[in-house]
């Protein structure tokens, strides 16, 4: 059972990275795919049927942590305090920049929320990449957590750019990528939290809950496995590449 | 103040400022829910401009709903580690079950079905919202299932150093649960039936356009409001009891929690009187009673007010209780927490949050201004249609 529930922990994590993570790397190039408002509407309009089936994965991520690792919680959200209260700042400016663009008509209104896209992006993926570089060095936030924060956003980014080549062939970067191509970057863009997770494992599976508790978290969750999958499938199915151009404006 | 008091003190603003979006959204869902149904079944392209005006009201919401959601989530290891590295393996649980089996496909299916507008077939595209409403539901039950354990910690045994989880029925027959559960959804009910009210009030006073769609949505909100006012203080009563006998002496001891619940009871029955014996017997003319229109847009926050003063009787009246008879909440904060971390992040949430509430409630407040016509959620397509065949299927 302990083993089950560090499986579902790891696809989740490694699955927000691949998922959410072409929306931070799309956020944090808008200003450069989109030089003008009507670029950046086409950017943003390629990730916004996507980005409420990604982001949902951290929340998830955080849940099961709670659930499953309850010990562990506390110490990994309280030691990196300064990061988890950046990374929940940037997140909701993020998410504000997203819902609010097109609430009001005006340019300056839109640019002005496709800039805290881009800053809330930005904080996501240093956020993370600090994070992710305290979590292997026992805890300690040290100046090399920008480096990692550099490496994250560079896989990001690269990983934004190849899903709205993917999406968008040939209208947005000039490029036209292959769906596998897209599985390679998520692959890249999950790397440093797949690499943090191998090593933090034997630490991770020490914190478990009992088995009392595990089993009423399969018991109540598992029966839904299908319908989660069900929809997110849905959603790349539902909005994937090779429709006909949009012809209504896009929510987001 | 202290860091404790901080601490609660960001846990309070946060946590209201949650629940005053979260009651708008399980106040909305199911009545755009309701009215894409009989649009989509009868065919009735005047419920389908309800969903759609309406719908884009609870989707503006929403963004709150979720921007503050997810500092609750994460504020519980951030002040309070304290609470899962005791209670973990049973107040855990309720929450992890929240996100993955009722939020994770809320926002899933919410997401198709804001962007899946003519693009879904109608009857999935309204199975979406009723999928989301329902996991909306589900989200209320597992989080007020926490909550009731931290008001009387059911189904866990006293392990010396933590609990454990030895009953789970017990967890979900929690009688600080049953009785408050129906209390918080007929309170949004109420919620949402007001913010339908005031708002065509609002559209019918000043006599602008699109005088028939807010007649019929007027009255449409004084029977949710109705239902909503019955449930919320039938249940409100029926938890004296549960109270009474798991936390005596609740809200004499507590100053602020006594104060709360007054006032709450107090809205709470005005504002039943209001609509069982005022708005619904004269439903059928209230639309062109132009006198009563400002009384209601006037009542409009009342609900707001009251599902605040709620909390604040409910979560106040346990101190110094984290989990009744268990765990202070002093004992509950995280150790080597200071001053100076929760004034940052206070400020930091405060502000980002605050400013968005306003900015979020001003969007409302235009889109109610603005009317059906300038919509955009689920606009229908313009332009050229390069697919012939498919706007044949898309105009059933």
């Amino acid at each position: 059972m302990d083993i089950l529930w560090f499986g579902v922990f790891a696809v989740l994590l490694l699955g927000y990275f691949a998922l959410e993570g072409f929306d931070i790397g799309l956020g944090m190039l808008l200003p450069v795919l989109g030089r003008t408002q009507e670029g950046r509407d086409r950017v943003v309009a390629a990730m916004a049927p996507y980005v409420l089936a990604n982001e949902v994965w951290l929340v998830a991520v955080a849940g099961v942590l709670f659930g499953a690792y309850p010990r562990a919680e506390g110490e990994v959200l309280f030691g990196l305090y300064p990061l988890v209260v950046s990374l929940l700042v940037s997140w909701i400016v993020r998410d504000a920049g997203l819902w609010f663009r097109r609430r009001l008509d005006g340019r300056a209104w839109r640019a002005g929320w496709d800039g805290a896209i881009c800053l809330g992006s930005f904080g996501l993926a240093f956020s993370w990449g600090a994070a992710l570089v305290a979590l292997a060095s026992g805890m300690s936030i040290t100046p090399l957590g920008l480096a990692g924060g550099v490496a994250v956003a560079a896989a990001l980014a690269f990983h934004g750019w190849t899903f709205v080549s993917w999406r968008l062939p040939g209208r947005v970067t000039g490029a036209r990528r292959s769906g596998t191509a897209l599985l390679v970057s998520a692959c890249v863009a999950a790397a440093p939290a797949a690499a943090l997770l191998a090593g933090a494992a034997p630490w991770l599976l020490g914190h478990t809950a009992p088995t009392d508790t595990l089993n009423v978290l399969s018991l109540m969750i598992l029966p839904f496995a299908p319908v989660m999958i069900g929809g997110q499938v849905w959603v790349w199915r539902t909005f994937g590449p090779g429709r006909a151009p949009e012809r209504t404006p896009s929510f987001f | 103040m202290d860091v404790l008091d901080l601490a609660r003190t960001q846990f309070a603003v946060t946590g209201s400022l949650h629940f005053l979006f979260v009651v708008l959204t399980l106040g909305l869902a199911p009545l755009v829910a309701i009215m894409q149904t009989v649009g989509t079944f009868r065919g009735r392209p005047d419920m389908m401009r309800m969903a759609r005006f309406w719908g884009q009201i609870y989707v503006i919401n929403y963004a709150l709903g979720i921007a503050t959601g997810l500092v609750m989530e994460f504020q519980f290891g951030l002040s309070w580690s304290g609470l899962s590295h005791y209670a973990g393996d049973v107040f855990g649980a309720p929450l992890a079950i929240e996100t993955l089996g009722a939020f994770f496909l809320e926002s899933t299916f919410l997401g198709l079905w804001i962007f899946g507008w003519h693009r879904l077939s109608p009857r999935l595209h309204l199975a979406c919202i009723w999928i989301v409403t329902l996991t909306a539901y589900a989200s209320a039950f597992w989080i007020m299932v926490a909550n009731a354990f931290l008001q009387n910690p059911a189904g866990a045994a006293d392990r010396g150093d933590h609990l454990e989880l030895v009953d789970p029925g017990a967890l979900l027959a929690n009688p600080m649960l049953v009785m408050a559960l129906p209390h918080v959804i007929g309170a949004s009910l109420l919620t949402g039936g007001f913010v339908v009210m005031g708002a065509s009030a609002y559209r019918l006073f000043r006599r602008t356009s699109e005088q028939r769609f807010f007649t019929a949505s007027l009255r449409f909100g004084v029977v949710v409001a109705a239902v909503g006012a019955v449930v919320t203080v039938a249940f409100g009563f029926a938890q004296f009891g549960p109270v009474g006998e798991f936390q005596p002496g609740k809200f004499d001891d507590a100053p602020l929690a006594g104060a709360g619940l007054g006032f709450m009871i107090m809205i709470g029955e005005l504002l039943q009187l209001f609509v069982l014996f005022f708005l619904l017997p004269v439903i059928h003319w209230l639309p062109r009673w132009r006198w009563v229109h400002p009384l209601v847009m006037l009542a409009t926050p009342l609900p707001f007010l009251a599902a605040i003063l709620g909390w604040l009787a409910r979560e106040v009246g346990r101190q110094p209780w984290l989990i009744y008879g268990k765990l202070t909440v002093a004992d509950a904060m995280s150790p080597g927490l200071t001053s100076g971390m929760v004034t940052t992040s206070l400020i930091a949430f405060t502000a980002v949050l605050g400013l968005l509430a306003v900015t979020d409630y001003i969007l409302i407040a235009r889109t109610v201004r603005r009317g059906p016509a300038a919509v955009s959620l689920g606009a229908a397509p313009t332009g050229p249609d390069p697919a012939p065949e498919r706007a044949a299927a898309l105009s059933l």
